[in-house]
This record gives structure tokens, sequence and C-alpha cells, in this order.
């Protein structure tokens, strides 16, 4: 029974304008951001990665030179796109992907794009992903709204019951009805590009790749699914199809256009952001205090470079003066990172009411575009920078602090730059995202189950009123 | 003739007003509206106070570190204390470095408050060191790029995307309502046009709407930001108004066109959902699509490729000053002001030739991604004639000072200052040159100059004409296609 109503329905839907315009407009908006969005990541890729070989490349070669001046050279490392960056690119507009490995502090990761983009960047980057979050919704709703108010308009829903239909089979018909409609626009692009993009990896990052594809259909099901239900429920409870829309409209405008400007404004009173100005002061403050307090321990020394210190000391101070650092900018950054992802956690509340906010963060966790991501690689580069560091401050000891005040005349060669690993950076896996994200994936499957309970319920209350 | 449809047309707007009155959706949409401007105001007005506690945070911090230095300075030229060469005020190289504590900072603009623009992501200060450009030009205000990506709540958003939404909701079946309920036959039977009644009803509900958008933030920010009563900012609130009436208009000439297709008020709706969407969300999103494959930013990964060859290749060339002897640990006689000369150790002389001589080489390559920007931004100004929603939110932000061009006319400033402090010290570190305390207060000064307000305000009327030229254009065929259309009242 309810694959009668199913096809009917959608024979309606496909004679109808409304699908074929609509869903014929995201078709061409989802194929023109995959292709752009490919190109894009292919250059990008090929570029970093034959910017940091060359650039490591350089670090080889870079002749006869003081240690010290080879770190104030330093190492550039770049950020790899994730693969499914190009389905969402998550926060990837607005971080860098560039960080210059230097001696004494921790380095940025620069060069945001944005930064290299108009104002119109503000309005959003047409990924497969915001058509998917914000315009599928709208689609589902726009050809949705009158499936049961419009029955009951036009006197067939009295017909329906009459012939003994039950409202689950009802229920299912249409929904199954709804959710093919965005299917037949999604599916076969979805698998075309899925599998064109497996294919082009090595093998050996394919599995993750799969799984993270798979994980990203659950959660997407479950959101485009709740806006099924909840459009059934909303055409079957209300009088009018005229109400239905602008209820369903009035939501969708609140829950995707309103809801994440509102909860970010909001989670920003709750945990502040530091100023940079605030943010560097602190940072300086806790370098030198931890630093004065090693000198003090190690040499004696009252100041950082204090006369009492012979320059034959000059690299193990060196090493102290790093070594006491790096827990000032640990707890700094980690600070700051740490308010960071509070903010965003506090954020996915919101996604009870506005469930796009909690798809969000599940959709650019498991793309490898969110933050968490991004900390785990700029962690990375700065444990790289340390180990820079400490294999020049090492050599410094044994090599250039025995030669008192011609401390720089010593130079290293290519034996040391060559005790410097490359920087390899693995993306983490899917578990890590998961680890960071089930928490919304739960929340969306609870609002998933709560929309088909309100359809249920609108369904089987008395129809004909 | 002319009087009677006049008499007409404001019998209408008092009927019209009493039924949206007493059907409370006046009444909840102005509630919705006056709410939301407040709450976009309210963000708006602490984002800009935030930013300007920063820039006096700044000044605060640089004054002290000029006293702090001048009180170093004095007792460093009378011998009482030998200091490390990095915090040695009389050392040129220190002072030109991060010792000085030197700021170039962009004040707010008087308006900031009605929208935040680029201003969340754009740094308002810069600090000047001879640092290169590439180590200090990509400092970035620190904000959680998860809300970078959402956007602000500000009152540019409320205005952009939220009340064109209330415009439909009240006017997407200004005729075809009535048709439904049957009254529009009887209204037709009258001594009354359609064109006249379409007037009328848009009349109360524009007007209803305005006069919450404009006076309640004009008031607002000229109570509490004095400095927005001088004569140029009171200008730029016309040019606001104006642009904020143009923009409100042509949602409604959209809405009469839509009802005077003749359809039914669920179609209306969606047809204005439709345009709606494509106005504000897809062109723009499409735009900036567009914008960065018809001109894309160059290459920051060669940015990096190269600043590493300028680095390396300077390191050689002044090779023989960084591997000079260092003697100021032990030997710290040598660093105290010999007559007006003071010893600048090798290594900081190099460091300053090195990082000048790598701006040198890269230069070139940074002015390319300044020049590709304002590019980009040119093309949007064109491609802003698709979308008024592109269209209202460039004039929005340069009338309050947070648009692109601002913030690189900042920086474009900020590069000729480092370049200026730099001219500065470098004959005084080549020749020994010891700084005194007539050096020290007579720095080289940081002064922000303003963009030109002819060439804002120029590009903030022409958008607002056409604004207005394009509301006018479809109320007129909207219009016209009202007073033709037989079909309407069946």
């Amino acid at each position: 029974m309810f694959a009668i109503i199913a096809a009917k329905d959608m024979r309606e839907l496909a004679r109808d304008g409304r699908l074929l315009w609509a869903g014929g407009l995201i078709l061409v908006l989802l194929l023109v951001a995959l292709a752009a969005g490919w190109n894009r990541q292919v250059q990008l890729n090929n570029e970093r990665s034959a910017g940091q070989a060359l650039d490591y490349d350089a670090w080889l070669h870079q002749g006869y030179r003081h240690p010290h001046d080879a770190a104030e050279q330093g190492m550039h490392v770049f950020k790899p796109e994730p693969p499914l960056g190009v389905f969402d690119p998550g926060i990837g507009p607005f971080v860098g992907s560039t960080v210059w490995l230097q001696a004494h502090r921790q380095s940025e990761v620069k060069f945001r794009p944005a930064q290299d983009a108009t104002g119109l960047q503000r309005f959003g980057e047409l990924s497969p992903a915001w058509l998917l979050q914000v315009l599928v919704p709208l689609l589902i709703i726009v050809i949705g709204f009158n499936s049961m108010s419009g029955e009951r308009e036009r006197g067939t829903l009295r017909q329906l019951l009459s012939l003994g239909v039950p409202a689950r089979s009802l229920l299912l018909g249409k929904a199954a009805a709804l959710a093919s409609c965005a299917g037949v626009l999604i599916a076969p692009v979805g698998v075309g590009f899925a599998a064109f993009l497996v294919a082009r990896l090595p093998a050996g990052e394919r599995l993750d790749v799969v799984y993270r594809i798979s994980w990203l259909a659950a959660g997407y099901g479950l959101y485009l699914g709740l806006f099924v239900f909840l459009t059934l429920a909303v055409s079957a409870l209300v009088r009018s199809s005229r109400a239905a829309l602008v209820i369903l409209l009035g939501f969708w405008v609140a829950a995707t256009l309103i809801a994440p400007r509102t909860a970010s404004e909001a989670v920003n009173l709750l945990y502040p952001t530091p100023s940079r100005l605030a943010f560097d002061d602190h940072l300086s403050h806790d370098i030198a205090g931890a630093a004065s307090k090693a000198w003090a321990a190690h040499f004696g020394a009252r100041t950082q470079w204090d006369p009492s210190l012979p320059l034959s000391k000059w690299g193990a101070a060196l090493k102290v003066d790093d070594a006491a650092g790096y827990g000032a900018l640990d707890e700094n950054f980690g600070g700051l990172w740490d308010t960071f992802e509070r903010q965003q956690r506090a954020q996915e509340w919101v996604g009870l009411v506005a469930p796009v906010v909690a798809l969000r963060g599940f959709s650019m966790g498991l793309a490898g575009t969110d933050f968490s991501q991004h900390r785990d690689f700029s962690t990375a580069a700065e444990t790289q920078r340390r180990k820079i560091q400490d294999i020049v401050s090492e050599d410094l000891i044994k090599h250039a602090d025995p030669l008192g005040n011609a401390h720089f005349t010593y130079k290293a060669g290519p034996e040391l730059w060559a005790s410097v690993p490359p920087f390899k950076y693995q993306l983490p896996s899917v578990s890590f995202a998961l680890a960071h994200h089930w928490g919304s994936l739960a929340l969306l499957a609870v609002l998933f189950c709560l929309s088909v309970a309100l359809a249920h319920y609108a369904l089987s209350r008395p129809l004909m009123r | 003739m002319k009087s009677r449809s006049l008499s007409t047309l404001s019998l209408i707007i008092r009927h019209e007003a009493r039924i949206l009155v007493r059907d409370r959706t006046l009444p909840l949409v102005c509630c919705v509206l006056a709410l939301m401007v407040g709450y976009g105001l309210f963000v708006g007005l602490a984002q800009a106070t935030l930013r300007d506690r920063m820039v006096a945070q700044v000044a605060k911090h640089e004054q002290e570190t000029q006293r702090a230095n001048t009180g170093t300075l004095q007792s460093v030229l009378a011998g009482k204390s030998a200091l490390v060469p990095f915090s040695n005020p009389a050392n040129p190289a220190a002072l030109a470095g991060t010792l000085a504590g030197r700021f170039a900072t962009i004040p707010n603009a008087p308006l900031a408050a009605l929208a935040i623009g680029q201003s969340d992501m754009m740094p308002n200060y810069y600090r000047i060191s001879y640092l290169s450009k590439v180590q200090f030009m990509y400092d970035t205000e620190i904000e959680n790029p998860w809300n970078l990506l959402s956007g602000h709540f500000d009152l540019a958003f409320v205005i952009v995307f939220v009340l064109p939404l209330l415009v439909t909701t009240l006017g997407y079946n200004l005729l075809s309502a009535e048709r439904e309920h049957g009254t529009l036959r009887m209204l037709c039977s009258q001594p009354l046009s359609v064109p006249t009644l379409l007037t009328g009803k848009i009349v109360v509900r524009m007007l209803a709407l305005l006069a919450i958008a404009i006076p309640l933030p004009l008031i607002v920010v000229l109570l509490i930001r004095p400095e927005t009563r001088g004569v140029e900012q009171l200008l730029l609130m016309l040019s606001w108004s104006a642009l904020i009436t143009a923009y409100t208009l042509f949602w409604f000439a959209v809405a009469a066109l839509v009802n005077a297709t003749g359809l039914s008020s669920s179609a209306n709706a969606l047809i204005m959902v439709a345009l709606w969407t494509t106005f504000v969300l897809i062109l723009p999103v499409t735009m900036n699509l567009v914008v960065g494959l018809v001109s894309p930013a160059p290459s920051r990964t060669e940015l990096a490729s190269r600043t590493r060859v300028a680095t390396a290749e300077s390191l050689r060339e002044f090779e023989s000053l960084y591997s000079a002897d260092y003697r100021y640990a032990s030997d710290p006689e040598a660093l105290l002001v010999k007559g007006e000369r003071i010893e600048v150790p090798s290594r900081m002389r190099a460091f300053f030739l090195a990082k000048q001589r790598v701006d040198e080489k890269i230069e070139p390559l940074l002015e390319r991604f300044d020049r590709q920007l304002l590019q980009q931004q040119r093309l949007v100004d064109r491609l802003s004639l698709l979308s008024p929603a592109i269209l209202v939110n460039e004039a929005l932000n340069s009338i309050a000072g947070t648009d692109s061009r601002r913030f690189v006319a900042f920086k474009d400033q900020t590069e000729a200052f480092h370049n200026k402090w730099r001219q500065y010290f470098s004959p005084r570190i080549l020749e020994s040159r010891a700084m005194t305390a007539q050096d020290l207060s007579s720095l080289p000064q940081w002064h922000w100059i303003e963009i030109p307000a002819s060439e804002t305000s120029w590009s903030i009327w022409w958008r607002t004409a056409l604004m207005l030229a394009l509301a006018f254009m479809v109320g007129g065929a909207a219009l016209a296609r009202s007073s033709r259309s037989n079909r309407i009242a069946v």
C-alpha cells in the first residue's frame, strides 16, 4: 500500500514544476561546486607537497652555517587538504595552511584564504555541504508542505481514508516520496563523486575515506529525514497549506540562517575570546617568567642575557630558555584552543532547536576540516619546530659553546641538517573525528526520532477535522 | 481627477492600516524587526567598542614603552647601567625592533556599529619593527574560525537577509488574499484602480517597517557615540537611510509584481522565497566562486617558497656579519655610548639588513596580492549589479568603514610607514650613531589618513541610485501589469 502512495506522490511531484526547477538548480550548483572544489584541491595539494619537498631540500642543502641562523631560515610546512574538503571546506577559508617554523616562538598557521578574498566570502562558500545543509531542506519544504494539507483541501483525503488506508502506510508512503525526490537529486552525484574520489586515492587511504563517507551519509540522511518528517507533520497538523508553508519557511529561516549566528554571538559572551594584544602580552609575560626561573635554577643568573653569563654557555642557555618556554606556549595556546572548542561544544546544544548547527559540526569533523583537526596539525607543526630547536641547541652545546666569544663563527654542515627529519603529517583517522563528534550525530538521531514521532502523532490524530 | 485618486489612496491607506493592526500581523512583524534591529545594533556596538578599546590599549602600551625607554636611555647615557644589546634604547638596532613598541592603528569609522563587515577578520593594528613584512603583516585578530564562518548577527545582516523576508511576510498576498476572500471583485466594482490599491497597501507596510529600521539605529548611535554628530556623518546616515528605503522598496516592488501575476497566495509565497533565495543566498555565494575563478589570488605557497629563498640569500649575503665575534657578554664596556657613537653588534646589524633585503625581494609578490584583491573588488562591484543583496551589503560596509577597501588602504599605509621606519634607522645603524633623548621623542609617527570622503560617498550614492532605479523599474512593471490585467479579479 505504501509503495502505491509513494509512486502516486512521486508522479505528482514530477509533473509539478517546483521539483523540476528547484531540483534542477540545486543539481547544477552541486556539480559546479564539486568541479570547482576538486579543481582547487588538486591544485593546492600539488603546490603544497611540491613546496614542502623543495623546502626540505633547501634545508638539507643550505651549506655551512651557524645552526641558530639555520633555525632563522627555518622550514615551511603546509597543511594538506583532506580529500573530503571538496565536499565540506569547513573552517578552511578562515584558517591558514602555512606555518613558518622559526626559532624562539610558536609560529601560527598563517595565510587565511578569506584574507585574499573580498567581502563576498562572508555570504558563504558554495560547497556541496552548504547546498545539502541549506538548500535541500528548503527544497523538501517547498515540495512537501502541501502533501497532507493538499489532500485535505482537495477532498482526496476523505476518499483515501474511506479505502481504509492505515495512517502508518500513508506516512511512510508520503515520506518515501519526498525522500526519493531529494535522493534522486543527490544520490547519483554523491555516489558518482564518492567513487571517483576513492578511486583517485592511494590504496592506504581508501578505507578511511570510505568510512568517512558512510558516516557523512548517515548524518545527512538523519538531517534530511528530519526535514521530511517535520514537513509531513506540520502539513498534517495545521489547517491549511498556506499556514503549513508559512510555519515551515519560518522554521527554516530561523533554524538555518538566524540560529547559527545567534549561537556564535551567545557563546562569545559565555566564553570570551581574548584579544590578540591581551593574548600576546600574557604569553610574553608567562614565557619571561618561566625563563627567568629556569635561568636562576640552571645558571644562577637573575635575568636573561645576564652579563654574568659567558657566551660559552650560550647554546646551553638557549636550550634552557626554549624548554622553559614550551610549558608557557602549551598553556597559552592550549587555553586559547580549549576556549574555541568549548565555544563550539556549547553551540552544538543549539542543535536541539536548529539541527543545522549540529550537522555542520559533524560534517566538518568527518570531512576533516573542523577545528580539532586543524589543532592536530598545528600541534604537529609545533612538535617539528621543537625537534629542530632541540637538535640545534644540542649541536651548539657540543660545538659552539667551547669557542667562547667566537661562538658565532661555528658552522654546522649537511650532517646536522640531515639529522632533522622531514615533516610528515598524517591526517587523523575517522575514529579521531568520531570521538569529537559522536555527540552531534546522537543529537541528530534523537531529533530525527522526535520528528518521526511527531509525524506519527500528527497522522494518527483524526485527520478529518 | 488627481485629487480624487489621492483621496482614494489615503482612504486605502487608513483602511489597510486599521486591518493590519487589528489582525495583529503588522504589530507582530514590527516587534520581530525591532528586536532584531536592536540585537544587531547591540552586537555591532559591542564589536566597535571592543575595537576602540584595542586601539586605546595599543596607544597606551606605546606611550608606556616610550616613557620606559626614555628613562632607561637617561640612565644608560649617564653610564649608570650597562645593558644587553637587545634592551638598550641607545642602540638603534634594538630600538628599530620591538623595543620601541610602535604600532600602526586604524581607528573605527564613526558609524562602525552599523555593520561589522570585514572588521572581525582584518587586524586594526600592526606592530611595527624592522621585521620583514611577511612576518608581521599576516598577524590577524584572534577569533574562533567557527564564528567567522557563521558570521555576525549585525545590523547589516538584519537588513540584507531578514528585512526582505519580513517584506515577504507582509507582502506575499497583497492582492491574492483579497481575491481568495472574494473582496477583490467588490473592490474592483468601486471607482478604484488596482495600481492605486496596490500602492496604498505597500505604502502602509513599508512605512511601518522603515519607521523601525531607520530611526531606531540612528537615534541609538547618535546618543551613544558622540563622534557621529558631524555633518559628514549625518550625510552618511542620510545615504544609509536612502539605501535601506531603496532596498525595502525593491522588495515590495517584487512582491507587487508577483501579486500582479494573479496566482494563489501559496504560489506567491513560494515565488517570493525562491527569489529571495536566489538573490540573497545563491547569487552571492556563486559570485564568490566566480570571482575566485576569474581573478584568483596568487599562490600563498609560492610566497612561502620565495620567502625561504630570499631569507637564505640574505643569510648568505650578510654571512660575515652574522658570524662575527660576539664579545658583549664578557666585555659589557663595549656597549657603552662613547661620544655620540655606540657599537651596534654585527649580528643585530645583520638582522636589520637581512630583513630589509628579504622585503626588497618579495615586495613585488606582496604587491601582486594587494593588486589582485583590488581587482577582485572591482569585479564584485560589477557583479553586484546582478544581486541587490550584494549591492546593499557592499554599500552598508562602506558606510560603516568596515569594507575591504578601507583595510587594504590601512595595509598600504602601514607598509609605507614600515619603510619610513626603516629608512629612519638605516643610516643610524650603519653609522653606529647612538640614539639621543631627542631622537627618541622624534621617532617617525604613525598617522592614519582616512580615505577621502568623496570617494566613499560616490561609491555609496551610485549604489543607492541604482537600487532605487531597480526598485522603480520593478515597481513600474508591477503597476503596469496590474492595471492591464483583467484576470486579476477573477
